[in-house]
């Protein structure tokens, strides 16, 4: 009777996995189509040689590693984005919890502050940097302007062509452009924190920092897990606002790596050194994700 | 015992009903996919017509090219189509094309550098024959030897011509006389006394005369042209001479002088992926400063933003105070197409060529697009508008320079000229990277 029941059992676990199996079927074919090959195409890529338009593709063996490893602009690009990075995963979770902390305490103007904190990111990032190369621009741009009519002229900078403000005035763009994802993230966690928890913590004797140190913080712990990786991700991977902005100038003050591979395979026509530097800044990419994820579960889990 | 809702719904068969639907959707999917597949390269038409695709760079030429394009079509019965990505898509999108192996018949020639791989994968017709013969002397003197490959230029392009040009690219200045004071009939006779006007005129302390960090390699080529020959020039290009010259370092001294004097706008070069249109918009829709260094084609991009703007003249560079040599401008081969041999219709590809670089058509060109024609009829008559006088001037004493900037080159002279005007590097770490850059690439 025993094996009898197992053998159902047996037989009704495998029907499943078939059934699971038949439905994953085509979610399986497309990130074999569309992700995996491409990843192990461009993998390939990195040990040949080709210019992207003739048809002898050779193999070169370990030579564009060996250009790339020898390259002085690739490694102040990953410098660069380094310090993108850092900004991106401080001020872009800090400014987005702080809007959101801020607007959740309201009541009538919420939804307002909601749509308009939100705006920036449905923009085009082109959109953005036109908007920002207009903000920046140092005779007629908004910002000197302004500067100006409020009688500080002496802080009237020249944006993006100064190598002291051009990385921090593409990273306020960057912060700027993506504030609205982290905020709405960050207030639709706030919201589902039970109430209860402040009343008690209140009971306590708790004031605002303590509150927010055991209550909201702790409460949050996914929220940022999730804002935090995908701001920090965002940060390493920009390139649209740098190539408008600036380009990587001025000199290679800004220049990034997705910047980089861009130009040495669409300029360049180096492919095979362009694949060894995605496949080098994609593997650093997996290799911080993966470890960035098992930090926050283990704070996720005290 | 309660069996699995979800586990029976799926494990049914399939009625014979929903086979014959499911089926037959596929069937006509799979039959819509492939009939959209094979029809994707047809440069044809059913009732025989010709069909050319040409794939245009310049926003400058766009209304032109298509005025011309209905012409022909009207005139021959030759439909031509044209597709303009806009100049900073163009190249990716070329490339892309070659990559399908869906390449347009007639495309838009660029910088040899650009255009190089092109030529070498076979996607462009070797026009020297052609070229050599009397569709050739119909070109100014020189026009046509500057977009021939010699045999063993740097590129390794195989030698030959595989572009015809209507237009002759030169560089310069284009300046506003009220702004800069510089009377363009008596133009600054040297360097220094350009640098003292600028700085005269410079009333706001902000600089008056700016130039994007993509055009300093052509500037910097200029300036060397006060020391060094064309072979010189060339030989550095092709890695057999080297970049720490004395001639290359005056160059940069030049540079480093204009700095110096406080006449450069903002005291940076614009960069960014529309440096060069900023530089423009600055003279010629803001009125920021009163001299910009240009290609000849700034004169169309000004035609086309502030077609109300016409007080400014054009007018080569003058020599610098200790030049040994007379100032050459870099001079390209402008606009012009390159013919796609492996397209379906080669040869009414290079009918439509020859047909667009005719006097006719490059007077339309010429007026409308305000670019340097290459007919030599043309440049003769004598009616080019009045801004383009100083280039078209230029153009009598170019450069004829038989290889090319490597990519690694140029962007290396592309960066470092910006930290050299910053201050952050001296003339000889930038001397000393571009030999690196000739070396590595």
């Amino acid at each position: 009777m025993a094996s009898l029941t197992a053998r159902v059992r047996d037989r009704r676990t495998l029907r499943r996995n078939i059934t699971a199996l038949a439905f994953l079927a085509p979610a399986i074919a497309l990130i074999g189509v569309f992700t995996i090959t491409p990843f192990v195409q461009a993998i390939l890529l990195s040990f040949q040689s080709w210019d992207g338009i003739s048809l002898e593709t050779p193999w070169v063996g370990l030579d564009n590693y060996e250009f790339v490893f020898g390259d002085d602009e690739f490694w102040a690009s990953m410098k660069n984005v380094a310090i993108f990075g850092v900004v991106g995963f401080f001020l872009g979770n800090a400014l987005p919890l702080g809007m959101a902390i801020a607007v959740n305490r309201i009541r009538r103007l919420r939804t307002f502050f909601r749509t308009v904190f939100y705006l920036p990111g449905i923009l085009s990032v082109v959109v953005v940097g036109v908007i920002f190369l207009f903000m920046f621009e140092p005779r007629s741009g908004v910002l000197n302007q302004m500067l100006d009519m409020v009688g500080l002229e002496s802080l009237q900078q020249n944006w993006l062509g100064d190598p002291s403000f051009a990385l921090p005035s593409v990273a306020a763009v960057f912060i700027w452009f993506h504030w609205g994802f982290g905020f709405l993230l960050f207030l639709a966690g706030l919201q589902d924190i039970p109430e209860e928890l402040y009343e008690a913590a209140e009971l306590d004797g708790a004031r605002a920092w303590a509150k927010f140190r055991y209550v909201t913080w702790p409460q949050l712990a996914p929220v940022t897990t999730i804002v935090s990786l995908l701001t920090l991700l965002a940060a390493l991977q920009i390139f649209g606002t740098v190539q408008v902005l600036t380009n990587g100038g001025p000199g290679s003050h800004t220049l990034v790596p997705t910047l980089l591979i861009y130009e040495e395979a669409f300029t360049n026509n180096r492919y095979g050194s362009a694949a060894a530097m995605s496949v080098l800044f994609g593997g650093a990419l997996v290799v911080l994700s993966f470890l960035q994820l098992t930090i926050a579960r283990r704070r996720a889990d005290k | 015992m309660r069996r699995n809702p979800t586990t029976q719904s799926v494990s049914r068969p399939m009625s014979r009903r929903s086979f014959v639907w499911t089926a037959g959707s596929l069937g006509i999917a799979a039959s819509l996919l492939l009939q959209g597949c094979g029809s994707g390269s047809d440069s044809g038409s059913d009732d025989g017509t010709v069909e050319l695709t040409f794939m245009n760079q310049s926003r400058g030429q766009e209304a032109a090219l298509n005025a011309l394009a209905k012409q022909y079509t009207k005139e021959t019965g030759i439909v031509v189509k044209v597709e303009s990505p806009g100049p900073s898509d163009y190249l990716a999108k070329l490339q892309a094309k070659a990559q399908s192996r869906n390449m347009p018949d007639v495309y838009s020639s660029f910088l040899a550098v650009d255009m190089a791989p092109f030529y070498k994968a076979g996607w462009a017709m070797n026009l020297e024959p052609e070229l050599k013969g009397a569709w050739g002397d119909q070109f100014a003197p020189g026009v046509v030897e500057q977009s021939a490959f010699i045999k063993d230029n740097n590129l390794d392009v195989p030698p030959g011509i595989y572009s015809a040009h209507w237009e002759t690219q030169s560089y310069g200045l284009i300046l506003d006389p009220a702004r800069t004071k510089i009377d363009p009939k008596a133009p600054p006779k040297t360097m220094d006394d350009l640098i003292t006007a600028l700085k005269a005129s410079n009333k706001d302390g902000k600089g008056n005369f700016s130039v994007a960090s993509s055009l300093t390699p052509a500037l910097i080529q200029q300036f060397a042209s006060n020391w060094l020959t064309d072979q010189q020039i060339s030989d550095t290009f092709a890695g057999k001479s080297s970049w720490k010259s004395d001639g290359w370092r005056k160059a940069f001294q030049l540079l480093l002088d204009l700095k110096k004097a406080g006449v450069i706008s903002n005291g940076a070069l614009p960069g960014g992926q529309g440096d060069n249109p900023a530089v423009e918009t600055s003279f010629f829709n803001k009125r920021e400063v009163g001299a910009i260094f240009d290609a000849s084609a700034g004169v169309s991009v000004g035609k086309r933003t502030a077609p109300n703007y016409t007080d400014y003249a054009s007018m080569p560079l003058p020599a610098a105070s200790d030049a040994t040599l007379a100032p050459r401008s870099p001079g390209v081969p402008g606009k012009g197409a390159v013919v796609n041999p492996r397209g379906k219709h080669p040869k009414e590809a290079l009918a439509f060529v020859k047909w667009l670089t005719m006097p006719e058509q490059q007077k339309v060109f010429a007026e409308e697009a305000r670019i340097v024609p290459t007919s030599k009829e043309l440049l003769a008559g004598g009616s080019l508008p009045a801004q383009l006088t100083g280039f078209a001037a230029a153009t009598e004493n170019q450069q004829k320079v038989t290889n090319s900037l490597t990519p690694d080159v140029n962007a290396a002279l592309t960066r470092d000229t910006q930290s050299l005007v910053l201050g952050e590097k001296t003339v000889d770490q930038i001397l000393d990277d571009l030999q690196s850059a000739q070396e590595r690439g």
